[in-house]
């Protein structure tokens, strides 16, 4: 026993000697650029891509790309800790307010200098718009990425539906117009990402989740919105309650699925499912709105980010935005207008999204600061509300209540110090 | 020779006192002193007293209040359906393999072990398809017309296999390691008197085996009052939050989207703790006395 | 007759022949374990199945047990992408850290079990009770204060990040205790007599007899290590260097939804091969009889 135990205590020493050898990177190296980003899945293989291309331009300062799993919670450690700040992080666009408010990002301005295209004119506006807080530029867009509506052309021709699509506007009058008249098993419509879809109504009804930047979710106009699409379910048009709508619109069951630009690539690996894109529907005939979100470049304040470094930032993020393109495969749209109107960026099924003005105006981005809470709530009790299953007043009040509740909890939030 | 007394268990129980100490205590400590804070997790807690607990524990208009009592609700349900057949079906299976005739018992206790080696995700998942109403077993086998994971109490039934399903391999290895440690010549020397199997199994297997079945008792309700990957990823709380287990919500409070609020979500963790605590101290108090 | 050792069976009692009773009781054990064997493994042979199943198989409506089609695109797929996910990196590291951390918990616990089970001091039971308790308070927000301790220590990004923080557990020292405390007092009494000092009856005594329970704890530890997914997501940077549980999340779409059902189940199923084959090993090992007894009766 003792010989083995012998055997085990120089095993364990040997392995901490190997461990000891793949020792701690210094994330301060003052020759890279630490890049975190949350891209998982696909999406970080495409900015790999990017990310290599860049680096083989043999740039004075390199970029080191880090996909992280959960990446605002290690954001939380790093900067509690104030150690292993990265240099360049992509944010959501609905954490840009947030972050500036704690005082957590760095102005843009340094960046914008050092390289003059980056600047508003050559971005999506509402991109743009929403790294800017009262006038500093605290994030550069790289894309948008929204609700969008995939129809099953197949479906959508069996059932006559061709002509709802004619005016890019899909109205819910119109899909209610199918009731009846679908065989057993096939649906209108998901209830993917209905969340979103919500928030998209709250805009076609001229309505919005704040008033002089207190949560406000208990509103007509948010009645009026799960009403409508309430409709849907009631009329036995949308996939059942439970059901995986993303699936079942790959299985060919379902005419219209809400999802995400990004699903296109995930779509396109099933055979048999043509599909096509279009706006989210709309309750309204005159107006759509696509809920969207934008992931942004911004750098959390680092002392020891030197100017050099800053300088080498700004070169790559002028290289994303002559380059994004190449984003594009991810299913995203690329912010910088120089590449959405390439000719190039038009064989990708998303170029829908800015193919004229109208289009996208629709692309819409919420930038209340609290908006996170306001869609964590909406997430949790939309669907309830649409499948009929909770009284919608009481839900409504238990959506302001949660978002009220939250934000007495934030920093800088009502009870603080009480 | 008294000091000679003192340094021989330093030696034995030091080591890990000291990883104790730096590993959990201070930071346990910490989230204890979190809970008296607003706190969103990067920047320094703000001390508030007693604010986080006086809202939770009696402010029945907060949302934190409905959550916490909510979620301490669906936890204490989670347990009561997966803690006795945790512990039941494990033995049941540990004391028929230990039948001396039976044949394939490598065989039997690895499918058994088997599930609880596969990633959560990747189990919830499988259960996901085969509960789903489109593609799976309960519609196409069993003719049932409702989404399980969307109504009670076919939710509830979703995740309680999927936890026996992925849980039993633990217990029941530890009662085979325990049975195994029982003389044989208890149980001859019972058949000889006329002890049939069942009465053999209650006067020496049962108490042969106590001390690991208090374990077993303890660590699987600790263990259960922790749970949130089962109801997260089957039914994701629903429907209206019936699933949705305390774990849950304190973990979308201090990591969900938007600025943590880690202050309450340690309130919330702190009374947890506690609940784990008295209810680990009677069953271990209950059982100890009764060997004795 | 000897052999039987128990069974579930109540008609067993009530029959009083003996060679029935044994073959009846053999039936229902068969009949049990067959069961539960069949229910426990169809989600298995499902899940396993669904690797080879191409996206277009998965959605397609009816429950198959078998692919219509078997494909090993995903596997393919799994395997080529060495830059985002280079799977087979993430099952080395894994077996490094899975490997050291077990080791040594087989020291601590032994040594820990044993101070708490068998040896004298003031204080012995309220520390380890006090110990047990703080172990339970769930960790949650505490991993603000864990990442800054691992942070001053320098082991962000390193392994010992994996390896260290788990020997403090108390969860596998519990086990050992109780089984120390099942070991009649009088094996070590006798030892001490003869001037046996603890380590002597440590090496000697005790680690033969809690030989089972060791291997079982040793397995436990190397799961648990193995299956951890929460902390190795916030102590790595690097890719590379990431064990397998916490690099399977990077597959996930950002929304944390798994759009590539195949790929998933796949790399899922190379991440418990190594696991697998630990226990297929070890099972021999934690059902050795060990006679507690013996002592007594010697």
């Amino acid at each position: 026993m003792k010989r083995k135990l012998g055997a085990l205590a120089t095993s364990v020493a040997l392995a901490a000697t190997v461990l000891a050898g793949c020792g701690s990177s210094n994330a301060n190296d003052p020759n890279t650029i630490t890049f975190w980003t949350p891209l998982t899945g696909e999406d970080g293989a495409y900015m790999d891509n990017l990310v290599k291309q860049y680096n083989d331009t043999d740039p004075a300062v390199k970029v080191k790309h880090v996909v992280t799993a959960d990446m605002y919670t290690k954001v939380s450690t790093v900067l509690s800790s104030g150690k292993g700040i990265p240099d360049l992080t992509i944010i959501h666009a609905d954490r840009v307010p947030g972050y500036v408010k704690q005082n957590r990002l760095e102005s843009m301005d340094a960046v914008m200098q050092a390289q003059p295209e980056l600047k508003e004119d050559n971005f999506l506006p509402q991109a743009w718009g929403a790294g800017n807080i009262d006038g500093t530029q605290y994030a550069i867009p790289l894309d948008i990425h929204s609700n969008v509506m995939y129809y099953n052309k197949e479906l959508v021709s069996k059932y006559g539906a061709d002509s709802f699509l004619e005016d890019d506007n899909v109205t819910i009058d119109e899909m209610l117009s199918l009731e009846g008249k679908l065989d057993e098993g096939h649906y209108v419509v998901n209830d993917a990402l209905i969340g979103w879809v919500i928030l998209g109504q709250i805009q076609n009804l001229g309505g919005d989740i704040q008033k002089d930047g207190q949560p406000d979710l208990n509103t007509d106009v948010m009645k009026q919105a799960i009403l409508d699409v309430k409709k849907l379910n009631d009329a036995g048009l949308m996939t059942p309650f439970g059901e995986d709508g993303y699936l079942m619109f790959q299985g060919g069951n379902v005419l219209f699925s809400t999802d995400g630009t990004w699903s296109s690539t995930a779509h396109a690996t099933v055979e048999n499912l043509d599909f096509g894109v279009t706006n989210v529907y709309s309750a309204s005939p005159d107006k759509f709105t696509n809920r969207a979100s934008s992931h942004m470049l911004a750098m959390f304040n680092n002392e020891q980010r030197t100017d050099e470094k800053e300088q080498g930032i700004a070169a790559f993020l002028e290289f994303l935005r002559s380059n994004s393109v190449e984003w594009a495969k991810a299913g995203q749209i690329p912010a910088s207008k120089d590449v959405v109107e390439s000719p190039e960026y038009q064989q990708y099924m998303q170029s829908f999204f800015t193919s004229t003005e109208k289009e996208t105006e629709s692309l819409y981005i919420y930038d209340y600061e609290y908006y996170s809470y306001v869609a964590e709530a909406v997430d949790k009790y939309a669907i309830d509300l649409i499948r009929g299953n909770i009284d919608i007043d009481e839900g409504l009040q238990a959506m302001q209540q949660e978002v009220a509740d939250k934000i007495g909890q934030a920093s800088g939030g009502a009870a603080a110090g009480e | 020779m008294k000091k000679k007394l003192n340094l021989a268990p330093a030696l034995f129980v030091g080591p890990h006192l000291i990883l104790f100490l730096v590993f959990i205590l201070i930071p346990t400590i910490y989230g204890i002193y979190a809970s008296f804070t607003q706190w969103n997790l990067a920047g320094s807690p703000n001390w508030v007293g007693f604010a986080n607990y006086k809202t939770i524990l009696f402010d029945s208009d907060s949302t934190f209040h409905m959550q916490f009592f909510n979620g301490l609700k669906n936890t204490l349900l989670f347990v009561l359906f997966t803690v006795p057949p945790l512990i039941v079906l494990p033995l049941m299976i540990a004391v028929a393999l230990s039948h001396k005739k039976l044949k394939g018992k490598t065989f039997i206790q690895s499918v058994l072990y088997l599930p609880g080696l596969i990633s959560i995700s990747a189990a919830a998942l499988i259960f996901t398809l085969i509960f789903n109403k489109q593609l799976g077993v309960t519609s196409n086998v069993f003719g049932s017309a409702l989404a399980w994971t969307t109504h009670q109490p076919y939710a509830w039934i979703t995740i309680i296999v999927l936890t026996i399903w992925g849980g039993i391999g633990g217990n029941m290895i530890i009662y085979r390691a325990s049975i195994s440690g029982v003389a044989e010549e208890l149980y001859e020397s019972a058949e000889l008197d006329g002890a049939g199997p069942i009465r053999r199994f209650f006067s020496i297997t049962l108490p042969s085996i106590n001390f690991p079945l208090i374990y077993t008792f303890v660590m699987t309700t600790a263990g259960a009052f922790n749970v949130f990957g089962q109801p997260l990823m089957m039914t994701d709380g629903g429907p209206q939050q019936s699933t949705s287990v305390l774990m849950m919500y304190i973990r979308q409070l201090a990591f969900g989207s938007g600025e943590s609020i880690a202050g309450m979500a340690s309130a919330m963790a702190v009374l947890l703790g506690l609940v784990i605590l008295v209810i680990s101290a009677l069953q271990y108090y209950v059982m100890n006395r009764n060997s004795n | 007759m000897s052999n039987q050792v128990m069974d579930l069976d109540k008609t067993a009692m009530a029959t009083g022949r003996k060679r029935s009773k044994i073959s009846i009781s053999q039936i229902i054990a068969y009949v049990f374990l067959g069961l539960l064997c069949l229910i426990w493994i169809v989600p298995v042979v499902f899940g396993i199945t669904t690797s080879f199943r191409s996206q277009t198989e998965v959605v397609s409506t009816g429950f198959r047990l078998l692919p219509v089609t078997w494909i090993t695109d995903n596997y393919t797929a799994i395997l080529q992408n060495t830059s985002t996910a280079p799977i087979m990196r993430w099952l080395m590291n894994s077996i490094i850290i899975a490997t050291s951390h077990t080791l040594l918990v087989v020291v601590v616990i032994s040594l820990t079990g044993y101070g708490y089970a068998r040896m004298n001091f003031r204080g012995r039971n309220a520390l380890f009770f006090a110990l047990l308790g703080i172990s339970f308070f769930p960790a949650v927000v505490n991993l603000i204060p864990s990442y800054k301790i691992i942070d001053a220590l320098g082991w962000v990004n390193t392994s010992w990040a994996m390896i260290i923080p788990g020997l403090a557990g108390m969860g596998n020292i519990f086990l050992v205790r109780q089984f120390m405390l099942a070991i009649p007092k009088d094996l070590d009494e006798s030892a001490k007599v003869d001037g046996a000092s603890h380590f002597r009856i440590y090496f000697s005594i005790m680690l033969p007899l809690i030989k089972p329970v060791l291997i079982v704890c040793a397995l436990f530890s190397f799961t648990g290590s193995w299956n951890d997914f929460l902390w190795p997501v916030i102590v790595y940077t690097d890719v590379d260097k990431m064990p397998v549980t916490a690099g399977l999340l990077l597959l996930q779409d950002i929304y944390g939804n798994y759009r590539m059902i195949g790929q998933l189940m796949g790399s899922a199923i190379l991440a418990i091969i190594p696991t697998l084959t630990l226990f297929l090993f070890a099972q021999k090992y934690f059902v050795q009889s060990i006679n507690l007894n013996s002592g007594i009766k010697g």
